[in-house]
């Protein structure tokens, strides 16, 4: 087993096994607790037209039991022993995490390697897991900030993977059979499109000694993960608007922005903290606090792994959707031609670093980071990111402003009352 | 700041467990609390707490719903989020701007039991954070425009409350079940108070709540616990000293043990069954939570099992229990499909109606016990968790160290008592349903 370095208290250790699975191990022994992470390659952007949903639901029955552990594992293996467990699936990933006392770790990771692969797919937990997937969907469209980003992504990505709903279709999760969904789950769930992470007071010996004897037998598939295409460029302005029965209106404005691996991320990454990341942003400030037009404002940036959305979300008063979407391009214009000051560029590295800083206070706080970046990206360049973003210069931020934010080309997407439109 | 993190943006879609917003064990690895009270009636917490290069503080003040007039209910959320927006030194964006220099946020709400100002910074900052805590807390200017702005937010948190289905049908039971007592408002307050809060009553309200007997300071992170209290005393030498009479108990509660259906347009229907329970300082708050927890507590627990695994009713279920310094509330929830609605309703009496009458397993205990101190060792971690657990039961007059002699409440538990509290509390339930109808 190939390592990248020797095991450290500050960096994590990195293992190839020979079936391709990707292992990280580091001590943390900031508490007695471990994080145990299994991040998998893949998502809503994995799936076919009459597997829309299959990634999701899949995630849904590992927890249902494996072909030697029946459905009440959870509560018996992590539970009961004072852990917890969950999961989450994305366009790019899906995870699983289980975050237990360190005595029990060993034995969370036998647990984990046979949910990865020994999954028992029982199509009575199918019936009633479908049920749960639906009520899940009913929630979310009940809550009008998740609908709105999911919707977002819609209008961003039309016609392309990530345009996709991660919850899936009705009719591809009715037509779902045991045999469908275990196929999707073996055809994806290979070693070569895994990672485990392990976090916390363990020894890295003794975890790597466990891996050898779970993970590392499972015969290597020779998966390879189909590439993405580009993002089509949004042609113009893309307007929708949803009437919803909520009283608040609600308006979101995104843009097509750079991929992970793009050497843009880092600018863009300052940009979005600069326009609408925190208190003291542009938008805050002069939406909220001067122009008094919304009760909230956020500028965020997504970044994933074949493509990125900058969005800007605001909750506001239905009779003000027109003038609060030309304050936010007022906003970007004004970024675009002044460009940002040094301040700006110096508090939005420091809040980064305090982000970085509050993640590590827990295993799993790491745990997320490491798993997401050796899934979507790579190990390395998140242990160097708060150095690649103090290195991003004022000019960079001005430049990835023109590029990425042309206010001619972006999705519009507003909730309104019933009636409030216009 | 967003790493680049898709699920940032909110697309992760989670397994989803209701957890217990609940309070239970000591960790074995929790570095020793410092404890200081000032001659001024102020005390001071400190956690020196190496693991990472923060600091967080949490300040908390008796002032919040319990302590409300029906007329003045919203008065302290209110208060608190006007009191970050401006100093006699700083505009509410010299607050914020200071805040981010030192890589943190300082921010304010008004709670029931308590009111609290929270900060955090990178560690090295910890006397800027303090510095900055000390400002808002000694010298709010109140200014009238930022009155005029935060009541305009608030007022729009209240009308999007009313459009959320869990929290509206929350906000009916809790009012159904508490009658004339305060915890039965929104702590945001109403439409009709918070329009007519002015800056005389805000001011009033400061004045006899931020004073230094009502007042506990907490501190967790990479900092010295003698050097804290050294500056603490410099910063707060000028805080009011005493804490003011009480004010005359609050009414009784008075649960109407009725049934509400509110019509709303909606995809998911919404069950809430709520029960009056015991307070934190309570004999049988122990034994409530660990009943909750069987209830309602992960993946195993009874409710999750019985209806969503076994017959797929439900995504969103659980139980609460809060702490509360006076009787608080056990509410079993469920949001499931608009034709499910009768028959999730009969699964959430079944299984009140089983508790009651068969005596739990021992195993069953034991594993809601080891799910309840688990889940509550984790949620210590963070230092802005420490910090508020610190300050909170510190300030509902339990000690600081309630936790430690409550993780040992809680491992005696056993089976006789969960069946005496279910048949105790959880006797007639008081109801509120949203039913969707068609938008």
């Amino acid at each position: 087993m190939p390592t990248s370095g020797p095991p450290s208290l500050h960096r994590p250790t990195r293992l190839v096994l020979d079936n391709g699975m990707r292992v990280i191990i580091q001590e943390h022994r900031a508490s007695d607790v471990v994080a145990l992470h299994l991040w998998v390659g893949v998502g809503g952007r994995d799936e076919r037209p009459a597997e829309l949903g299959f990634s999701h639901l899949v995630e849904h029955m590992l927890f249902k039991g494996t072909e030697t552990r029946g459905p009440g594992f959870i509560d018996r293996e992590v539970e009961a022993v004072g852990g917890r467990t969950n999961a989450g699936t994305s366009l790019d990933y899906t995870f699983y995490y289980i975050l237990l006392p360190a005595r029990q770790a060993l034995r969370a990771i036998e647990v984990m390697a046979d949910v990865a692969v020994n999954s028992a797919f029982d199509p009575k937990e199918l019936e009633r897991e479908r049920q749960v997937v639906f009520e899940e969907v009913r929630l979310g469209e009940d809550n009008p900030r998740s609908s709105l980003f999911r919707q977002l992504y819609t209008h961003v990505f039309p016609g392309h993977p990530y345009g996709r709903p991660v919850l899936g279709d009705e009719a591809a999760l009715k037509a779902a059979t045991r045999e469908t969904l275990r196929g999707y789950y073996r055809r994806h769930y290979a070693p070569e499109n895994m990672v485990l992470v392990v976090i916390g007071a363990v020894n890295p010996a003794d975890v790597s000694a466990v891996v050898e004897r779970t993970f590392a037998r499972v015969p290597a598939a020779g998966y390879r993960r189909q590439p993405l295409p580009p993002p089509p460029p949004l042609p113009g302005v893309r307007r929708h608007v949803v009437s919803r029965n909520e009283k608040q209106a609600h308006l979101a404005l995104g843009w097509s922005a750079p991929p992970l691996d793009h050497p843009d991320v880092f600018a863009v990454d300052l940009l979005a903290s600069i326009l609408g990341g925190s208190r003291s942003s542009r938008l805050n400030q002069a939406l909220r606090e001067r122009g008094r037009l919304v009760s909230s404002i956020r500028a965020g940036y997504g970044a994933l792994q074949g493509g990125g959305l900058v969005s800007v979300s605001a909750q506001l008063e239905p009779g003000d959707l027109g003038k609060v979407e030309e304050a936010i391009l007022g906003e970007i214009r004004r970024i675009q031609t002044e460009g940002v000051t040094e301040v700006e560029r110096r508090r939005a590295i420091t809040a980064a670093e305090s982000e970085h800083a509050f993640a590590i206070e827990t295993a799993e706080g790491l745990a997320y980071a490491y798993g997401l970046a050796e899934t979507v990206w790579r190990l390395e360049e998140e242990l160097r990111y708060l150095e690649r973003l103090r290195s991003v210069t004022r000019e960079q931020i001005h430049e990835a402003a023109r590029r990425y934010l042309p206010v001619d080309r972006y999705a519009v997407l507003a909730f309104t009352p019933p009636g409030g439109a216009r | 700041m967003n790493h680049p993190v898709p699920g940032a943006l909110g697309l992760i879609v989670a397994a989803g467990l209701t957890l217990i917003p609940s309070a239970a064990p000591a960790s074995g690895h929790l570095p020793p609390v410092l404890r200081h009270r000032f001659p001024n009636g102020l005390t001071l917490l400190v956690r020196e707490n190496p693991a990472a290069p923060v600091v967080a503080v949490s300040l908390q003040v008796k002032m919040g719903g319990r302590w409300e007039r029906p007329e003045d209910a919203g008065i302290s959320n209110l208060l608190q989020h006007v009191v970050v927006k401006g100093t006699a030194r700083r505009s509410a964006q010299a607050i914020a701007e200071a805040a981010e220099e030192i890589g943190g946020s300082v921010s304010a709400s008004g709670d029931t039991d308590y009111s609290e100002l929270r900060g955090t910074a990178l560690a090295r900052h910890w006397k800027a954070l303090l510095g900055l805590i000390a400002d808002v807390a000694l010298r709010p200017s109140l200014p009238a425009e930022e009155i005029e702005n935060e009541r305009r937010v608030i007022l729009s948190q209240v009308r999007n409350r009313g459009d959320l289905p869990f929290p509206l049908t929350f906000d009916t039971l809790l009012a159904s079940l508490y009658g004339p007592h305060p915890y039965g408002r929104p702590t945001l307050g109403q439409r009709q108070t918070v329009e007519r809060l002015d800056r005389a009553r805000l001011l009033d309200h400061y004045r006899r709540h931020y004073r230094a007997g009502r007042i506990v300071l907490a501190v967790s992170g990479q900092v010295s616990g003698p050097a804290v209290v050294k500056e603490v005393e410099r910063l707060f030498a000028d805080l009011p000293a005493g804490s003011e009479a009480e004010a005359p108990a609050p009414p009784a509660p008075a649960a109407a043990s009725a049934r509400q259906v509110l019509e709303r347009p909606a995809a998911q229907a919404q069950i809430l069954m709520g029960y009056l329970a015991p307070s934190l300082a309570g004999g049988d708050y122990a034994a409530v939570k660990v009943l909750t927890t069987l209830l309602g507590g992960g993946m195993a627990g009874r409710l999750f099992v019985e209806l969503r695994d076994k017959q797929g009713l439900a995504y969103s279920l659980g139980a609460l229990y809060p702490s509360r310094a006076e009787t608080s509330f056990l509410v079993i929830h469920m949001g499931t499909a608009p034709e499910n609605l009768t028959r999730a309703e009969e699964g959430l009496r079944r299984e009140v109606a089983r508790i009651r009458e068969e005596r739990v397993t021992p195993k069953e205990v034991q594993r809601a016990k080891a799910y309840l101190l688990g889940s509550l060792a984790m949620d210590r971690r963070t230092n802005a968790r420490q910090a508020w657990y610190l300050a909170f039961f510190e300030l509902a007059g339990v000690g600081h160290e309630f936790l430690d002699r409550y993780a040992a409440a809680v491992e005696a538990v056993t089976a006789e008592d969960i069946q005496r509290v279910a048949g105790r509390y959880l006797a007639d339930p008081t109801v509120a349903v949203l039913k969707p109808i068609p938008k």
